[in-house]
C-alpha cells in the first residue's frame, strides 16, 4: 500500500514537469544553457555478419536568447486638467529563453501630440498588489535597484504615473512612453553578448532587439452625461389620471456630450413612494431587461430601497442616446 | 616515498580520463567509422561580391535556428559492408526541418517511434479514436538511411538533415 501511494505521487510529479516544459516550448523556445545531443548509429553487415558502430556524440548548447515584449494594457485615459496621479497601465514579457533583469524608463515629451504630461515622482510602479491601478501597495520602481528578473514567459505589470497640466482644453491629447531594455545588451537581431547568457553560454539579441516601448495616452475630456425623463400614466379606465391602479411608465433619454469617455456608465433610479414596480418592465432602447441581477445590464432590487439599476458601460458622444424604460403601478 | 604515492594518484587520473573519453562517444573499433558534425549556414560575400552561405562548425545556437547534422560513413577495411544503413534519432528539443533529409545512394525512411520505419508518405500514427493519418515532419522521430549499393574499402559516404531548435 505503502508502495502504491508513493509510486502515485511520483508520476503526479513527472506529469507536472512536462506540463512546465510543455508551455516554455510554445514561446520562448528551449531554455538556454540546454545541450542538445545527436549520435549516429551505422548498422551494416561483413560477410554475412551483422556490425554496429556508433558516431561520436556532437553537443550543441543552446545560447541565451533576448526578447522583452511591452504592450499597453490600459484603453486612452479620460483626464482633466490639474488632475494628479493618473495611471497608464503597461505588462512587460520576458520573451526570451533565460530570465533576464530589464531596465524600464519611461518619458512624457513626446512629439506627435498636444501636451507633455508631467511625471509624477516617482513615475514608474509596479502593480505589487495587481489591482491594475495604483494604490498603497505598489512598489515603486528604482533603477538599477529592483530591475524586474523575469523567467521566460514570465510577465509584471507596471504603471506609468502622470500629473496633467492646468490650463489645457477639452480634446487636448498627451503621450507618456515606458521602455524596457534588457540588461545584458540590446541591440540589432543576432548582435552576440559573448559569454553573457545563462551558465557562461552566449546571449544573442532576438527579433525584437531586446528593447520594446510602447505610448499611452491621455486625453483632456469634458464629457457630460444627461438624463431627461418623461413619464406617460394610463389609469384603469382607459384614461389618463394618477389613480391607484394607475400604471406609470417612465422613460429616461442617457446622452454623453463633448470629447472623452464617462467610464463604466450607470443609471440607478429610487421607485417613487406610493407606488410599485412592475416586475420584468425595464427595457434599453426597446429590448427587454430581466429583473434579476444576471447576464443582461438590468436589475431591479426591492430591498433595503427599490430600484431599477441599468449599466449602460463607456459612454462617447459617438454612443448616442441610450433610452430606458420601466413602469410602476399607484399604490 | 611521497613523491612516489602523488605520481601513482596522478597515473590513475590519467586513466580514469582516458575510460570517460571513450565513453562520451569515441567511435568503437568496426570497418565502418562514423562521424557526425553539426554546422550552421552563415552568410558570407564572395570575392566576386555575391552573397553565399556556407557551413561552418556550430558554436552557438538559439530556439528557432536551424542546425546541419552531417554523418559521414568510411569503411577503414579492406572488405565491401553491406546493407549499411544509418540511423539518426532527430535531437531532443530539435524538429526535423521537412524535406532537409539527404543522401546519395540512400533510400530515406522515417519514424516517430524509432521502431517502425517507412517513407514519409506511407508513415501513419493514430488519431485519438483509433483512426490513422499520415505523419507530419515534424513528428518524425528517428530517420533512416539504407544504402543501395554496398560500401566499398576505403570510400565515404554521407548523409544529412536539418533541425530547427524548438
Amino acid at each position: 500500500m505503502q508502495n502504491r501511494w508513493s509510486a502515485a505521487s511520483a508520476w503526479g510529479v513527472v506529469l507536472l514537469l512536462m506540463l512546465g516544459a510543455s508551455d516554455r516550448s510554445l514561446a520562448a523556445g528551449v531554455p538556454a544553457g540546454t545541450d542538445i545531443q545527436n549520435t549516429a548509429v551505422v548498422n551494416y553487415s561483413l560477410r554475412g555478419t551483422a556490425q554496429s558502430t556508433s558516431s561520436n556524440t556532437v553537443s550543441v548548447t543552446v545560447a541565451e536568447i533576448l526578447d522583452v515584449v511591452v504592450t499597453l494594457q490600459s484603453p486612452t485615459v479620460s483626464v482633466s486638467p490639474g488632475d494628479t496621479q493618473q495611471e497608464l497601465v503597461y505588462r512587460l514579457t520576458n520573451t526570451g529563453n533565460g530570465p533576464e533583469a530589464f531596465l524600464l524608463t519611461m518619458t512624457s515629451t513626446l512629439s506627435g501630440d498636444d501636451f507633455d504630461p508631467l511625471p509624477s515622482v516617482p513615475a514608474i510602479y509596479f502593480d505589487t498588489d495587481n489591482s491594475g491601478d495604483l494604490s498603497a501597495a505598489d512598489t515603486p520602481y528604482v533603477a538599477g535597484s529592483n530591475d524586474p528578473l523575469l523567467q521566460p514567459d514570465a510577465f509584471v505589470t507596471v504603471l506609468i504615473v502622470n500629473d496633467i497640466p492646468a490650463g489645457l482644453t477639452s480634446g487636448n491629447r498627451g503621450l507618456s512612453q515606458l521602455a524596457a531594455a534588457a540588461r545584458t545588451g540590446t541591440g540589432a537581431p543576432g548582435t552576440l553578448y559573448a559569454g553573457q547568457g545563462v551558465g557562461g553560454t552566449d546571449a544573442v539579441v532576438g527579433t525584437t532587439g531586446a528593447d520594446g516601448s510602447v505610448n499611452g495616452e491621455y486625453l483632456v475630456s469634458d464629457i457630460s452625461v444627461t438624463a431627461v425623463k418623461s413619464q406617460t400614466v394610463s389609469d384603469p379606465f382607459g384614461g389618463t389620471r394618477p389613480v391607484p391602479g394607475a400604471r406609470i411608465t417612465y422613460q429616461i433619454v442617457v446622452a454623453a456630450a463633448g470629447t472623452g469617455t464617462a467610464a463604466a456608465a450607470a443609471f440607478v433610479d429610487t421607485i417613487p413612494a406610493s407606488t410599485t414596480f412592475v416586475p420584468a418592465s425595464i427595457q434599453l432602447n426597446g429590448t427587454a431587461l430581466t429583473d434579476a441581477a444576471d447576464v443582461d445590464v438590468g436589475t431591479y432590487v426591492a430591498t433595503p430601497t427599490p430600484q431599477v439599476s441599468v449599466q449602460l458601460g463607456d459612454l462617447t458622444q459617438a454612443s448616442g442616446p441610450q433610452t430606458i424604460r420601466f413602469a410602476v403601478t399607484i399604490n | 616515498m611521497k613523491k612516489g604515492i602523488s605520481s601513482i594518484v596522478a597515473g590513475t587520473l590519467v586513466l580514469v580520463f582516458a575510460v570517460v573519453g571513450q565513453a562520451a562517444g569515441q567511435p568503437a573499433a568496426g570497418c565502418i567509422v562514423l562521424k557526425t558534425v553539426a554546422e550552421v549556414e552563415q552568410p558570407y560575400t564572395t570575392d566576386d561580391g555575391e552573397t553565399a552561405k556556407r557551413l561552418v562548425p556550430a558554436a552557438k545556437v538559439v530556439p528557432g535556428g536551424e542546425v546541419v547534422w552531417t554523418v559521414t560513413a568510411s569503411n577503414v577495411c579492406d572488405k565491401p559492408a553491406e546493407k549499411v544503413a544509418i540511423d539518426n534519432p532527430v535531437p531532443d528539443h530539435m524538429r526535423y526541418v521537412p524535406d532537409s533529409a539527404m543522401g546519395p545512394g540512400t533510400d530515406i525512411a522515417f519514424s516517430v517511434d524509432g521502431r517502425k520505419f517507412a517513407p514519409p508518405g506511407a508513415l501513419t500514427v493514430s488519431n485519438a479514436d483509433g483512426s490513422e493519418r499520415t505523419a507530419r515532419a515534424e513528428e518524425y522521430s528517428h530517420i533512416r538511411w539504407t544504402f543501395k549499393n554496398a560500401l566499398q574499402p576505403g570510400s565515404v559516404a554521407f548523409a544529412r538533415f536539418r533541425a530547427v531548435v524548438k
